[in-house]
């Protein structure tokens, strides 16, 4: 009896979830219409940006590129992740051209599409100064600085319950799987590169704690979104209490927004992820794109994406308001992602595969008794 | 005119450079080789080290062939930080496990020793290193070879042959630099004796027919002792010159005097006025043949010591006093007033006494030819560094433009004269060191003026 129940609710989770991964990737999987920024003086050029990064976080650094060069036309496309490499990817093998920019928080999808000869070497004064573990051969270019938290609906979670390391998590949801179960989110890394980016990173710090905080993830029913917008928006609901592995910068646009919710460094380690930027080989408009990305480089534009967008900067300097953010670089907690080939690892389809395989079977698949 | 050679210095030069530039083009070749090597070496070892844990990193789990390839295998390739990394893994039945399906397997000569086999190759057009390992499988059910291919672009290589070379070239260059300094200064060097044997040729005094012996490297010395052959050749011709000369001059005088005789026996009879002066001419002319004989001997005998008698300590004083003793007695025909005026004591310089006496006897025999009138005066002084003998006489002189010619062997054209008076005192005085002067004084007198230096006895 216990058995055909258990099998009837896997059954129905299975279906549940199956739906709502129709609907994402329904309305996910297309890049979604182009935002167009018109130049703000007669148009000389237009700019195509490519980016799976919030538009959001990504205008004001538009907008002051456009003041400097106020006769180009921007263009942003925004995707996922998984679609952006796709189509990069696809464009790449058939001499296509897609875009002029491509922004992507997945680093190891551009550096794995800079391996295969797809980027563009750019040189200017401003990518000299790009620190050597947020450059790969003057191709992709990492021009955030953007550590990887925990976040949490302060309304309604505990404060003894609030995590400082990923143990204490994995703790958390196994000591208490009945007050937490559904009540966890992350990115779903079948859909979300950076999601499996993170995840892979987080396998490679430390094994039994990744293993462990994958178990009691799977245990609690942990709800696997594409995107950290949506988590956001579940944890801003008071639907899920803790997000995992969510980007601080998109959650501190939704903390200076007004949403009620806290933001932790973890303690153990805080994986810094910094966004790629990277010209494809093919840019139609090749120069405004090397423009634009020393201009995400440049001491203004850094500055704007610390004030507006992005809000962290490369030398650690943190918002107010964020716990467990004493300098995490100073106090070597900081793991930054480096743009290497060394990312060529993640992107390894049989690992990938397999990754994907293993995590799926823990935390999707694997439904609690 | 012989065509005009290129230095020994430009050839040597050339030829130095040549061979530098050829060492250097060399070299740089061989060291671009070595770097190359060295850097392949360098690099191919974190292929090979990738390749392996990448063939670690294939297991069979339950039957099938899985491959798990770890981070650091990636990381090891990263350290060469701009090269492009590229793999493959291919499964026992050589279908592609993961990786670059089209990356070429490289063939490999000993594919079942399993050893790593490194060897350059191309993909997409970009030139690569490829590295191939294989991993045999005995398990019941995956048997057999496992590939694994790793390949890498070559940027990092470059890099690093070119910057070996460029050290290597630059010490090249230094090298080069110092070899040809070297060369300029040592062919300098070397070439200098030549200079220096040049030098004391030309310096020689025209009349100095004794070997020359400036030490000399032994290449010189062929050249030098072929000079030395040649003026010893010159010197006994002159010598015989000279001789002959004499002999011919002394020959001559003989039948002269006879002739005097015979001439001052015919003219003691009696002869027609018209005779008489005829005779008068014949006794002139055989004067002036007597004459041009004596000064030919004075002159051969001259030039004969002038470089061959070792010069000795000379009183001028006495010198002219011998000489106006031998020179008078010609004179005697006309009246003629010789005044001395002689410091009392001796003034001394080195030379040839008898050489200095035909000199001084010639410039007399001269003026009392062909100048004085009623008056000869003869002077010694000493100036400083310098002993001046000078005879005035009242007669007419030589006009200035004259002067240059005068000691020239036979330069005087004068009816009177031989030509050879003053060019014997001028080579005598020349071959001292001095010279010949010519004053023209107040009053309508002349002076020919000797002048000796004798510096070498007050430095002494």
């Amino acid at each position: 009896m216990k058995n055909r129940g258990t099998l009837l609710h896997h059954g129905i989770a299975g279906l549940c979830l199956l739906w709502s991964l129709i609907m994402v990737m329904a309305s996910k999987v297309h890049a979604e219409e182009p935002k167009t920024f018109p130049a703000l003086l007669p148009e000389q050029e237009a700019l195509s940006v490519h980016a799976a990064t919030d538009l959001l976080a990504m205008e004001p650094l538009i907008r002051g590129f456009q003041n400097l060069y106020p006769n180009t036309r921007v263009e942003f496309v925004e995707y996922v992740t998984n679609d952006l490499y796709a189509a990069a990817a696809e464009a790449c093998q058939g001499g296509q051209a897609l875009g002029d920019v491509f922004l992507s928080s997945s680093v190891d999808q551009l550096v794995k599409l800079a391996n295969d000869g797809c980027a563009r070497d750019i040189r200017s004064p401003e990518t000299v100064t790009a620190p050597p573990w947020a450059n790969w051969r003057n191709e992709v270019f990492g021009f955030t600085f953007e550590p990887v938290v925990f976040v949490y609906n302060r309304g309604k979670l505990p404060a003894e319950d609030v995590p400082s390391t990923h143990l204490e998590l994995a703790d958390l949801l196994r000591l208490r799987p009945e007050a937490y179960r559904g009540r966890v989110g992350t990115y779903d890394i079948r859909q979300s590169g950076i999601g499996y980016l993170l995840a892979f990173n987080d396998s490679q710090q430390t094994t039994t704690t990744y293993g462990r905080l994958l178990e009691s993830l799977g245990r609690s029913q942990a709800v696997v979104r594409c995107c950290t917008s949506e988590i956001l928006d579940e944890l801003e609901a008071g639907r899920i209490l803790i997000g995992y592995n969510m980007l601080a910068s998109y959650a501190y646009a939704r903390v200076r927004a007004g949403a009620d919710l806290g933001i932790v460094m973890p303690a153990d380690y805080t994986l810094v992820l910094s966004r790629g930027a990277m010209v494809p080989s093919r840019a139609r408009n090749a120069d405004a794109a090397a423009r634009f990305v020393s201009y995400l480089l440049s001491a203004r534009g850094q500055e704007v994406a610390q004030r507006e967008g992005f809000f962290f900067g490369f030398g650690g300097e943190t918002p107010p308001g964020i716990e467990g953010a004493s300098s995490i670089i100073q106090t070597g907690v900081a793991r930054p992602i480096t743009i290497s080939p060394a990312l060529l690892a993640v992107q390894d389809d049989e690992r990938r595969r397999r990754f994907i395989a293993d995590w799926s079977r823990s935390l999707v698949e694997m439904s609690p008794e | 005119m012989a065509r005009r050679e290129p230095s020994l210095f430009a050839r040597l030069i050339v030829l130095i450079s040549l061979v530098l530039t050829l060492g250097a083009a060399a070299l740089t070749t061989a060291a671009w080789y070595y770097a190359r090597e060295a850097a392949n070496e360098a690099y191919d070892r974190l292929l090979v080290g990738a390749a392996y844990q990448m063939a670690e990193a294939v297991n069979v789990q339950g039957g099938v062939l899985t491959v798990e390839l770890p981070v650091s295998a990636f990381e090891l390739l990263a350290l060469s930080e701009r090269d492009r990394i590229f793999y493959k893994i291919v499964d026992t039945r050589g279908r592609t496990l993961t990786g670059y399906g089209d990356l070429a397997t490289p063939e490999s000569e000993a594919p079942a020793l399993g050893g790593p086999d490194v060897q350059d190759g191309k993909f997409k057009g970009t030139a690569v290193r490829m590295a191939r390992t294989a991993r045999h499988f005995s398990d019941p059910s995956v048997r057999g070879r496992v590939d694994v291919v790793v390949a890498q672009t070559t940027e990092a290589r470059t890099t690093l042959a070119r910057e070996l070379t460029l050290r290597a070239v630059a010490l090249i260059m230094v090298m080069s630099a110092l070899a040809l300094g070297g060369a300029v200064f040592a062919i300098r060097y070397a070439l200098r004796p030549i200079g220096r044997v040049g030098t004391a040729l030309l310096d020689r005094d025209p009349h100095d027919v004794t070997p020359v012996s400036v030490s000399t490297p032994r290449e010189l010395r062929p050249f030098v002792s072929a000079t030395n052959e040649f003026i010893t050749r010159l010197r006994s011709r002159m010598d015989l010159m000279q001789q002959f000369i004499a002999d011919a001059a002394h020959q001559i005088r003989t039948p002269l005097t006879a002739l005097k005789a015979q001439l001052e026996l015919l003219s003691r009879q009696a002869m027609d006025p018209q005779g008489r002066q005829h005779l008068c001419r014949v006794q002139e002319r055989v004067d002036q043949l007597s004459r041009l004989a004596n000064q030919l001997l004075s002159h051969a005998m001259v030039n004969h010591r002038a470089g061959a008698v070792p010069f000795e300590s000379v009183d001028v004083v006495e010198v002219v006093r011998r000489a106006i003793r031998e020179a008078v007695p010609d004179t005697l025909d006309r009246d003629i007033v010789t005044a001395l005026e002689l410091p009392p004591l001796p003034v001394e310089v080195e030379g040839d006494a008898i050489s200095l006496k035909e000199a001084v006897k010639n410039v007399i025999d001269n003026a009392v030819r062909h100048g004085a009138a009623t008056q000869l005066t003869l002077r010694v002084r000493e100036q400083p560094r310098m002993v001046e003998i000078e005879v005035e006489d009242d007669g007419p002189g030589i006009p200035p433009e004259l002067w240059s010619q005068v000691t020239e062997r036979f330069g005087s054209s004068s009816s009177a004269g031989s030509g050879l008076g003053l060019s014997i005192a001028a080579d005598v005085l020349s071959a001292h060191g001095g010279g010949l002067g010519f004053q023209n004084r107040a009053g309508g007198s002349f002076a020919v003026i000797m002048r000796l230096p004798n510096e070498m006895r007050q430095n002494r």
